[in-house]
């Protein structure tokens, strides 16, 4: 390769880079914050902040959950205050804390589901809420705050809840699994998909031996290992990313997945159902965290106080349909788009019957024992 | 003391070779050490390291634990050998199968006209340039249930009548040696290509002339010649196969799990740094091993590096 | 002349494997114009120039941008722009530093005798021979452990905390750069006639003349493709920057692994297509060069 040749490729490429990083490095705001509404790319018009935050940072780092943010409410936030939102995605807890933990990463606030929520308090990872900044907080039903795993919201807030339960294709599925235990018929094997989240398996799998999800006593681990090494040659993909893909392109017909995803599919295609084991499905919630350090708390409190407002809140209802805590939210969505609440209120995916809610079980965190669940995935998995 | 260092030749050369030096010490050789010293310690139970001196965890890769969950005293799982052997025949099943797709290929373009020589070669380089991560998607599409190839395979068989169930193919270990020689290919025609070129055409004639047929001409003159750029292809095949985690993630479901696989898993899901620190110093040390072997035998390829 | 050369053998499987490195790219493109939002299966191109987007189901039925209908919504995706001018920056700023300091080692590695000398020469080939898996574990140890240490002492807090971001990234992509620039221009180095050197000397110049213009426009080329090299090798890195980048400094390949993580819309495949094209026209304007070139000699 010549050398002029070379340097006229250089030339070009430095000329592409100026125009791309004039492009893409400023603001990421595009519209200017004049007066009027602001809108977003996809037409929704962004709600006022009430009440306003005053905000010196310019810039948020969050550390979330793939699949679970509609993008208008993250665009309304850069659009109404202006601030840069830094935004990376994990799909498991343990990944999450693995990142967190080892330092050097520079996150305001993180997703936790609920029982990793104990380990890194003890850790020393997270900072205490001035809830005295977040009016907002009212807006969400007394049922879910308050919680064993954080008395007195000290360290988080809700977010969005859900069950792990059963999903179908009863199209392609003759017999209709009801339990937990029915998943491990050799008439599923090679057709199921299943969310990549160790604690959830190793629960279910405890769950059809009649042992508690999170027991700690070594013998009753081991047989949960070895009925798992069963199931596992059977599974076709481990998916928690997008495990509703695999459902609707139908390269799995059945299997384990979050109500969220069970709920997308189902609305792609009814013939995806949910079902409830009679051993019971495992209940969750997600939490709002702030990092020990975090260098834009009063971003990130802007953050918190604006998404919690009904008015911005609903847009999990129309896009990433869990269950949902935020009374404002529903009511706000009762009140302006029945059709977006309606969906949501009447599919036994998002509102769980209440003998199935009875029935669930929480997973908590277990101190010491959590090294012989990490094992027991790493083998299964590993075969 | 310009004056000095204009003499001293030595310290010339340090000097001009520091900023490097830093680099590599910096940022190879001391993330290395820090490895190895984090291999020999324990996990604690929130998963952080204890800075102490055992062989645990290099056991353990062995198969032989003395920290079994049953209670007992000692236990063999032969899991993680498993992985390493699944590893070393993936990559060796991909690198063979790189070698019998590249050197047709790169024959091909060595013998064809100089002039469009340069056209092939960039149609070889194009998806090379293609970001990685996009081919291994590529696949995706094209091997998933209802994809290109379950469609295109079912028109055919409606085409004759021949009834049809739709091939499984995405999410099996199958997918992922597909995924592998696809992500690899371009790696190895390059050097192969560059050695064949070298090659002058006088020793084809000589061999002609002394009435060889093709065949042995190409196993005697063709085939030897060209071992520098099979060798240099081989070490870019086999030891990013080795390494690799995306593919499988991706094509395998999560269910095809190589020594990649489990350094990242030790480190993201499993939280011990300790166990996926010495898995790493393992896998290094092999390709190591391997890498020397296969130099010792056939040379190290060092005029292919230019490719 | 030469036997084999049109042997069908050889031209039908060089042609197959031509094939087979094109098709997945090809499906690329073609999904690139779906009309069916999920993906999964090629509804047809996306019709019709109007006013407005209507999604009916998951189809697409008609768009302001017509069949670019993805490529439109590609435009306006902010998040791929920043990614992309990441890319770039990363890429340029160790460039030209591995460039430098790789050129550097280079004349001293072959031109000097020190003490490190084999241990340099040594150290240059381990990035090369061990899986990037293991360098980009080990470099995430190191900025670990060294940040939480650094923070601490200094009471570093807030924005002024070292943390994982652009720079470690920069830091990193130069690690595994250098050696392959180092090594390209010794290769260069290697075959140097050292005679024009000797002859500028004789004519009176001094050291640093003759570097000036004798040896450094003969060693250009070999710097230039060094260059090239650690350019390709930053912009298309995956492991070492999925290890140590941190918020904000995402980069391309990082952002489509993302996009693959969430319900996969042709957006992505547009992605795939604006890149695939992109790099086509940088060959395509590279082979015009060289074509003129070899007109012009």
């Amino acid at each position: 390769m010549s050398k002029s040749n070379v340097s006229k490729l250089l030339a070009l490429f430095a000329i592409a880079s100026m125009v791309l990083t004039a492009c893409g490095g400023g603001t990421t705001a595009t519209e200017s914050p004049a007066a009027g509404a602001k809108v977003t790319s996809t037409g929704f018009v962004c709600p006022e902040p009430s009440p306003r935050v005053e905000v010196t940072s310019t810039e948020l780092n969050i550390f979330v959950w793939t699949e679970y943010f509609p993008q208008d409410m993250l665009d309304c936030f850069e659009l109404v205050y202006g601030i840069a939102l830094n935004r990376d995605e994990y799909s498991s807890n343990e990944e999450m804390y693995a990142k967190v933990s080892a330092g050097g990463s520079a996150y305001d606030l993180v997703q936790p589901t609920d029982y990793i929520i104990g380990l890194m308090i003890r850790q020393e990872l997270l900072q205490e809420l001035d809830n005295s900044k977040m009016p907002n907080l009212g807006n969400f039903d007394a049922g879910w705050m308050n919680q064993d795993f954080d008395p007195g919201n000290k360290y988080s807030v809700p977010y969005l809840g859900g069950t792990d339960a059963i999903v179908v294709n009863t199209d392609t599925v003759e017999n209709i699994p009801q339990s937990w235990a029915d998943l491990w018929k050799p008439e599923y094997a090679g057709r199921m998909v299943f969310i990549d989240d160790s604690r959830a398996v190793i629960g279910l799998t405890l769950l059809t031996l009649g042992y508690d999800v999170n027991t700690t006593d070594p013998a009753q681990l081991e047989e949960a290992k070895a009925k798992l090494a069963e199931l596992v040659p059977n599974i076709k993909v481990f998916d928690s990313d997008s495990p509703k893909t695999a459902l609707i392109a139908g390269d799995a017909d059945l299997g384990m997945v979050w109500t969220g995803e069970a709920f997308i599919a189902n609305q792609e295609n009814p013939a995806i159902q949910y079902i409830y084991p009679t051993e019971g499905p495992i209940l969750w919630q997600d939490n709002w965290v702030m990092l020990t350090g975090a260098a834009h708390a009063d971003a990130a409190y802007a953050w918190l106080n604006y998404t919690m407002q009904g008015d911005v809140f609903w847009l999990t209802i129309r896009d990433f349909q869990y269950t949902n805590p935020n009374t404002a939210a529903l009511e706000y969505a009762k009140a302006n788009y029945p059709d977006v609440y309606n969906a949501y209120a009447d599919s036994p995916i998002t509102n769980p019957p209440a003998e199935a809610v009875a029935n669930g079980h929480g997973i908590k965190d277990v101190g010491d024992a959590t090294p012989l669940y990490d094992n027991i995935w790493v083998e299964v998995k590993g075969e | 003391m310009l004056q000095r260092l204009r003499e001293n030749k030595p310290a010339q050369g340090t000097l001009l070779a520091a900023p490097t030096l830093l680099w590599m010490i910096g940022l190879l050789i001391i993330p290395l050490l820090l490895t190895s010293v984090i291999s020999f310690g324990r996990r604690s139970p929130d998963g952080d390291v204890i800075f102490t001196f055992t062989l645990d965890n290099y056991t353990r890769l062995l198969g032989y634990s003395t920290d079994c969950d049953t209670g007992q005293a000692s236990c063999f799982n032969p899991l993680y050998m498993q992985i390493l052997w699944r590893s070393l025949t993936l990559a060796f099943n991909t690198t063979v199968l790189v070698i019998a797709l590249a050197y047709p290929l790169a024959y091909f373009i060595a013998r064809a006209h100089p002039k469009r020589r340069n056209t092939f070669l960039f149609l070889v380089l194009i998806p090379l340039w293609t970001n990685f991560v996009i081919r291994v998607y590529a696949w995706m599409m094209l091997l998933r249930t209802q994809g290109v190839i379950n469609l295109v395979l079912g028109w055919l068989a409606g085409l004759i009548n021949v009834p049809f169930a739709p091939l499984e193919m995405l999410y099996t270990p199958g997918a992922v040696l597909v995924g592998m020689v696809y992500e690899f290919l371009p790696f190895m025609i390059l050097p192969i290509y560059t050695s064949l070129e070298k090659i002058d055409n006088s020793l084809y004639e000589a061999a002609a002339d002394l009435g060889a047929s093709a065949i042995k001409t190409f196993w005697r003159v063709t085939l030897p010649l060209s071992m520098p750029g099979v060798v240099a292809g081989t070490i870019l095949v086999f030891i990013p196969v080795m390494g690799t985690f995306i593919v499988s993630d991706i094509l395998g479901g999560r269910q095809v799990i190589l020594v990649g696989n489990l350094i990242q898993r030790q480190f993201l899901d499993a939280r011990d740094p300790t166990f996926g620190s010495a898995a790493s110093l393992i896998l290094m040390i092999m390709t190591l091993i391997v890498t020397y072997f296969y130099t010792r035998k056939f040379g190290f390829g060092e005029e292919i590096v230019a490719a | 002349m030469n036997p084999h050369r049109r042997h069908p053998f050889i031209l039908s499987s060089a042609m197959l494997v031509y094939v087979f490195l094109y098709a997945p790219i090809l499906v690329l493109i073609l999904f690139s114009f779906n009309a069916s939002r999920a993906n999964i299966t090629f509804e047809g191109f996306v019709p019709k120039f109007t006013d407005r987007v209507v999604m009916d189901g998951s189809l697409v039925k008609s768009s302001p941008c017509g069949p670019f209908h993805w490529f439109c919504e590609l435009s306006k995706n902010q998040d791929v722009l920043e990614a992309a001018g990441n890319t770039l920056t990363i890429a340029f700023t160790s460039t030209i530093i591995s460039t430098i300091i790789g050129t550097m080692a280079a004349l001293a590695l072959q031109r000097y005798t020190f003490r490190l000398k084999p241990f340099s020469q040594l150290s240059l080939y381990i990035p090369i021979v061990i899986p990037e898996i293991v360098m980009g574990i080990g470099i995430l140890t190191l900025f670990s452990q060294l940040f939480g240490v650094l923070n601490g002492a200094l009471g570093l807090t807030g924005d002024s905390r070292l943390s994982l971001g652009l720079g470690t990234v920069i830091v990193s992509h130069i690690a595994f750069s250098v050696p392959f620039v180092t090594l390209v221009v010794q290769a260069r180095l290697q075959g140097f006639d050292k005679s024009f050197e000797e002859a500028a000397m004789d004519l009176g110049a001094n050291e640093w003349t003759t570097f000036r213009r004798v040896t450094f426009p003969m060693i250009v080329p070999g710097i230039l493709s060094g260059g090239l090299l650690a350019f390709t090798l930053s912009l298309d890195d995956f492991v070492i920057t999925f290890f140590t980048n941190g918020p904000g400094s995402t980069t391309l390949p990082i952002y489509v692994y993302g996009l693959l993580r969430r319900i996969i819309t042709p957006q992505v495949n547009a992605l795939s297509t604006v890149w695939i094209l992109t790099v086509f026209a940088a060959v395509l304007l590279l082979q015009l060069l060289q074509n003129r070139e070899q007109k012009q000699n």
